[in-house]
């Protein structure tokens, strides 16, 4: 089944073998590393934030999107994240590709048949079937195409606008325990090794042979480099315990983060918190003028 | 902040006396005695599996003899012994190990984080790592680099956060594992430029290398090790002199006469 | 299988992170106890591994490919309170780096993905495995069979959760606010796949990657073992035994997880299930009718589903505020009680697994 995701330059989905899909989850891996420090670094709205804020309103913005109950709302928090994606020098072409599509696609194609399924008032016949569409249908099909765009928009926008350590590091105002962010981080790096090693070994099991494997010799060398993939973790896990404990590690985690908030990144945490509050209290508003 | 230059001392960093080490039933050092001693260039030398990296990891306490003494800073060396704080902060701040495998010495998602972990251990002030930080990232050239993530560095510029991230700490004592592997020529000058210049500083600094040709840049002396044993010592003009001791040793190829040149 | 933003409402979400969070807490407490230092390193890497091998794609047999998951390698290699922290470790960072699977729909995943899938996983192939030595073939006809019913349960879990949606959440009009789709559709969609390909590809890694790793290093395989870790690799850092003791918590815990869903399922909805409120709605049950094929719904609600309400709000005192007596409470409620029983079977197990290792009761099953 086809998986919703972020699609950095576009060589990911599509059928392909396991080296190709291997080898592309490095690629994307690796771009979106690039990308988002290449972005980061430009000068744009949401780049001049405090990674801390910026984290903690974006994720805000999600939690709204799913909150909402008012399909005006909804359309308008998408509106604030194309606009915020605007001012932060994120073009549309690059939404567009990385996440409306991907959305549309999974989403999409799931939501479509719910416009004749939901039963409610019958707004059209589907010609030959009798099938009705049904406004509820269509209201339900709207939610929830619109709410898994805005909120992975505003979820892409984080990770594009701010490196991803940082990112891990913000979790940390977040809540989120200190050991965990340094879980994070560290899995985060070692996810390209793993994944270097895996195009490696596919590589030079590729060279040696002529033409394409049969499936069997291909499952097995799946299993195989499973096998081989853990017996790298586990190596790697004991020599970098060994590296960390060479520099004083004592099984006791620090951060340091250059972090530092100045008026403006409060201004913008305000604002985040208007965006998100008009939006649910445009339902409540909207709610409270219907007829019960 | 510490001043740079370590105190020349007249003794003998480590001291080693039958040491004995097996990883699960496999040997790796069978008996090593040696003394290295303050402020002196020590290459160690060996062919693959002869016991070069088990012995710096001995001397920079990550193991420890099975059978035999070791002593550091003329104290003995031993696990029970480390597990006290003020000993281990101590060893751990005066002796620096740059493991061979970038993967490994690198595990921070950032340069920047590379570099603040050894101080942040060590319980440095926020100020004076942020300051030390920044110095070391200009030491060695690496400014540009500060918030790439590894594996966006070349083999080089690894090597040099590698390096940066151990010294940031100003270990009294440096270990390397084959510091110029997997390197091209260029970065392998720059880190021969680099402990070259160590040598007369005070800092004590032990190689572990197989690369000949650099040698006698690098080292005042040098130890040979074969098959977990230490078959040679000697300056490195006797040592790269002989070429029928390089060839037992597999550090030179049989069919090979040309012996590398002091 | 990961449930992207949007799918599920807000208080799903929310039950589904009360659920998952004392797991991951107990989870992040066994293996720090296990690995005192080296936790972060070992989690660190252990999670990059499953992170890497949810990437896998499987050739199966026929020429299709089928996307694993490693619900089942996970905990037969690494035991499963690493696996479940490991796996939700691998989650986060493609939900946040990657966009698979949502920000406010991780704590369902890892619900499905990391826990319940896994935990399924670990039990039947222990189960399956018996007390075989490591290299027996059982193990393997084991672990493909736990890959294939882990992976299976887990995407029945994510189908309830995608059906339930437009019983509870839906706008006065009757349009579904989240995942449209009621059980009846949601459950079959998702199971058919996964009963199908996804299943097969999950049980051929399972299978394979036990019989691979007989072959090379059977060690790896004793933390998974425990009655066996003694002949096989001498440390092996898997939980201690308990498994009869704690067996009937276990059944139980998994008969109400099941339960649940088909107890809704069993409750005499039709295929429409909308709320109770719905039914004596008149003009919503024509347009109920409408959809259905002109097969008037019934005037009065399901008997099963009033009483299913019933159940929820009857022990609230009468003079609770109006607000307590619906629907949205009690699905609250019985989030919350669901999650309150979670709670207590874990903290019920941790005695008995931390309180040393429990004698072994009866000497035959």
């Amino acid at each position: 089944m086809g998986e919703q995701s972020y699609r950095p330059s576009g060589h990911r989905h599509g059928r392909g073998d396991f080296l190709e899909r291997l080898l592309r989850g490095l690629l994307d891996a690796m771009d979106h590393a690039a990308d988002a420090e290449r972005l980061a670094a430009r000068p744009g709205m949401l780049q001049r934030l405090d990674p801390r804020i910026k984290t903690l309103g974006l994720l805000l913005l999600v939690v709204t999107a799913v909150f909402v109950k008012s399909l005006v709302a909804l359309a308008g928090l998408f509106a604030f994240a194309t606009a915020l994606a605007l001012a932060s020098r994120i073009t549309l072409r690059r939404l567009a590709t990385q996440v409306w599509t991907g959305v549309l696609l999974f989403t999409g194609v799931l939501a479509v048949p719910a416009i004749v399924l939901v039963p409610g008032d019958v707004l059209v016949a589907v010609p030959f079937v009798g099938w009705g569409i049904t406004r509820q249908g269509l209201r339900g099909a709207a939610f929830l195409i619109g709410r898994a765009e805005t909120a992975a928009t505003f979820a892409l926008l984080s990770i594009l606008t701010t490196p991803w350590p940082q990112v891990l590091k913000a979790l940390r105002s977040l809540g989120v325990p200190l050991v965990l962010v340094a879980i994070l981080g560290m899995t985060h790096r070692y996810i390209f090794v793993l994944l270097e090693t895996g195009v490696q070994l596919f590589e030079a099991k590729r060279s040696r042979i002529m033409g394409p494997l049969p499936g069997p010799e291909r499952r097995r060398m799946a299993m195989a480099s499973v096998v081989v993939l853990l017996e790298k973790s586990l190596h790697l896990a004991t020599e970098v315990h060994l590296a960390m404990i060479a520099r004083g590690y004592r099984g006791e985690v620090y951060l340091l983060d250059d972090f530092r908030t100045r008026v403006w990144d409060w201004l913008a945490l305000a604002g985040f918190l208007a965006v998100a509050a008009i939006a649910i209290g445009w339902q409540w508003l909207a709610l409270s003028g219907a007829p019960r | 902040m510490q001043t740079a230059a370590p105190q020349l001392s007249t003794g003998s960093v480590f001291e080693l006396v039958d040491v004995h080490y097996a990883y699960q039933d496999i040997p790796a050092l069978n008996g090593v005695s040696l003394c290295i001693p303050a402020g002196q260039c020590i290459a160690l030398l060996g062919a693959n599996g002869s016991g070069k990296s088990t012995l710096l990891r001995l001397l920079a306490a990550l193991c420890f003899p099975d059978r035999g003494q070791l002593a550091a800073f003329g104290t003995p060396l031993s696990e029970e012994r480390m597990q006290q704080e003020a000993l281990a902060y101590d060893f751990r701040r005066r002796v620096g190990l740059v493991f061979q495998n970038p993967d490994v010495q690198l595990f921070n998602p950032t340069v920047f984080d590379e570099l603040a972990f050894g101080p942040l251990q060590l319980g440095w002030e926020k100020a004076d790592i942020l300051r030390c930080v920044d110095a070391m990232l200009a030491q060695f050239a690496i400014a540009g680099l500060k918030h790439r993530s590894p594996h966006r560095l070349s083999g080089g510029e690894k090597k040099r956060v590698a390096l940066a991230s151990v010294l940031i700490t100003r270990p009294d004592v440096l270990l390397l594992d084959e510091p110029t592997a997997a390197l091209d020529p260029r970065s392998q000058r720059e880190v021969v430029r680099f402990l070259a210049g160590c040598r007369g500083s005070g800092r004590t600094v032990v190689t572990a290398t197989h690369h000949l040709d650099i040698v006698a840049e690098i080292a005042d002396y040098c130890f040979v090790l074969q098959a977990g044993r230490l078959v040679a010592q000697g300056v490195p003009v006797d040592i790269l002199g002989n070429a029928a001791l390089l060839r037992a040793t597999q550090l030179l190829d049989a069919h090979n006469d040309s012996t590398p040149h002091p | 299988m990961h449930i992207p933003d949007g799918y599920l409402s807000p208080l799903t979400c929310a039950a589904a992170y009360a659920v998952a969070a004392p797991f991951w807490f107990v989870a992040l407490r066994k293996v720090k106890d296990q690995m005192q230092t080296r936790l972060v390193p070992t989690v660190a890497l252990v999670s990059a591994f499953s992170f890497v091998i949810m990437m896998f794609n499987l050739p199966l047999p026929g020429g299709t490919t089928g996307h694993a998951v490693g619900l089942a390698v996970a905990p037969i290699l690494l035991g499963p309170w690493a696996a479940t922290l490991a796996i939700s470790i691998a989650l986060f960072i493609q939900a946040l780096f990657f966009g698979d699977g949502g920000i406010t729909t991780f704590g369902a995943n890892c619900v499905n993905m990391a826990i319940v899938g896994p935990w399924v996983a670990y039990w039947l192939y222990r189960l399956i495995s018996g007390e075989t030595p490591l290299t027996s073939p059982r193990r393997i006809v084991a672990a493909a069979t736990a890959g294939y019913v882990a992976i299976n349960v887990a995407a029945l879990l994510a189908a309830v959760q995608f059906g339930i949606q437009p019983i509870f959440f839906h706008d006065a009009a009757g349009a579904p606010l989240y995942a449209p789709y009621a059980l009846a559709i949601a459950i079959p969609a998702m199971m058919i796949g996964h009963l199908s390909l996804a299943g097969l590809a999950e049980a051929v890694i399972s299978g394979g990657v036990v019989a691979y790793v007989q072959k090379t290093d059977p060690r790896l395989l004793s933390r998974s073992a425990p009655g066996l870790a003694a002949s096989g690799g001498g440390e092996a850092a898997a939980p201690p035994a308990g498994w009869r003791p704690t067996r009937a918590l276990w059944a139980g815990l998994a008969a109400l997880l099941i339960a649940s869903p088909l107890g809704l399922l069993a409750a005499g909805m039709a295929w429409g299930e909308w709320g109770v409120d719905d039914f004596k709605d008149t003009a919503v049950r024509e347009s109920i009718a409408q959809a259905s094929g002109n097969v008037l719904p019934p005037a009065t609600v399901p008997q099963g589903m009033e009483r299913l309400s019933a159940f929820w709000t009857a022990p609230l005192p009468d003079y609770a505020p109006a607000f307590m007596h619906n629907e949205y409470f009690g699905y609250i409620l019985s989030a919350m009680v669901g999650a309150g029983l979670v709670v207590v079977a874990v903290l019920l197990l941790a005695t008995l697994l931390g309180g040393g290792r429990m004698p072994r009761a009866t000497a035959n099953p």
